[in-house]
């Protein structure tokens, strides 16, 4: 638990802030940054008051980075878009869905907060596909 | 990243735990007195990560749900019971003994460090008094790990169960993309 005043920015040692690796995306850009792109997307529907969202948040920078170009990883904060939230069912955050041409190929409720996990979860679904191809 | 100047400090507060909430809305009614004015800004830390930034630019929206901040106007947060502290300093009805806060004796401030204490028992409770948003609490948790070893030993799912939101499992609504509607996603 942390009790402190902060004079100053955060040194190294703190945890730097919230990166913008991953993108958020709205109910309103949601059909033309996942929907309509090409190439496999994986979605993180979460919300910021989430405890097991924030553990995840930065296994899944470090994931978005490995897994680019091929594969491209948003969220969508389901405290804003809740209509969006329930058009995909989401009963729990953080849940991960992997879409692949317009279609949801893939859905983790709860994964590990570790890479191993998240990144078996974010790219086993188009393996399958491929192979299924 | 322009900060926004606040004459007063502001009290930032999980309005997605019940818990927080109440305690939010108390400092907000204790903090008016009776010509309406305020010595503390209480509000809601909402979704939007750029506004909290635009309000302390070392502010991160993950920081400010695990913990309470009090932002100061020269531009310090205060964490913790230390935000409490501040907090208590600016109501009028608490004003009185918060001042037994900053006693130090050779350095060492034994009223703050039991307040430390206190607001890091409560954060760990929440969940216990309806928090929809913090998670398991600490207590429960040696009851959660035999759980899951049980449910590993007969071939269950060792991965720890999601935060469930108070959203409902609404019917799936296809979105649709220039009219056309969607085609059903695959059944996992």
């Amino acid at each position: 638990m942390i009790n402190e005043t902060l004079d100053h920015p955060r040194e190294t040692s703190l945890r730097p802030l919230s990166s913008d690796k991953i993108k958020t995306v709205t109910a309103s850009t949601f059909p033309r940054l996942v929907l309509e792109a090409e190439g496999p997307i994986a979605v993180e529907f979460m919300s910021y008051g989430c405890a097991h969202c924030r553990a995840i948040e930065p296994v899944l920078e470090q994931v978005a980075e490995m897994v680019k170009p091929q594969e491209r990883i948003f969220r969508v904060n389901i405290a804003v878009e809740q209509e969006l939230a329930g058009s995909y069912q989401i009963e729990g955050t953080p849940t991960l869905i992997m879409f692949l041409n317009q279609n949801e190929v893939g859905r983790v409720e709860g994964p590990s907060p570790t890479v191993s996990s998240v990144l078996t979860a974010v790219t086993q679904p188009f393996e399958s596909g491929a192979e299924a191809n | 990243m322009m900060m926004q100047k606040q004459p007063k400090p502001i009290l930032l507060f999980n309005d997605e735990c019940a818990v927080c909430r109440h305690i939010g809305h108390w400092v907000q009614r204790s903090a008016q007195s009776k010509s309406g004015a305020t010595n503390i800004i209480v509000q809601p830390i909402g979704d939007d990560p750029e506004r909290l930034r635009s309000l302390n630019p070392d502010l991160d929206i993950w920081d400010a749900y695990e913990t309470i901040h009090v932002l100061m106007p020269d531009g310090s947060m205060k964490l913790g019971g230390e935000a409490v502290a501040e907090v208590l300093r600016d109501l009028p009805n608490t004003r009185w003994f918060a001042w037994s806060f900053a006693t130090s004796i050779f350095g060492f401030r034994p009223f703050q460090v039991i307040l430390n204490v206190a607001y890091a028992i409560l954060a760990d409770v929440r969940p216990l008094f309806g928090c929809e948003s913090c998670g398991k609490p600490i207590v429960l948790r040696p009851i959660q790990w035999v759980t899951k070893w049980v449910k590993t030993l007969f071939g269950g799912s060792p991965h720890p169960s999601p935060h469930f939101s108070s959203l409902s499992a609404a019917r799936r609504r296809p979105l649709a993309i220039s009219g056309k509607p969607l085609p059903q996603a695959r059944a996992l």
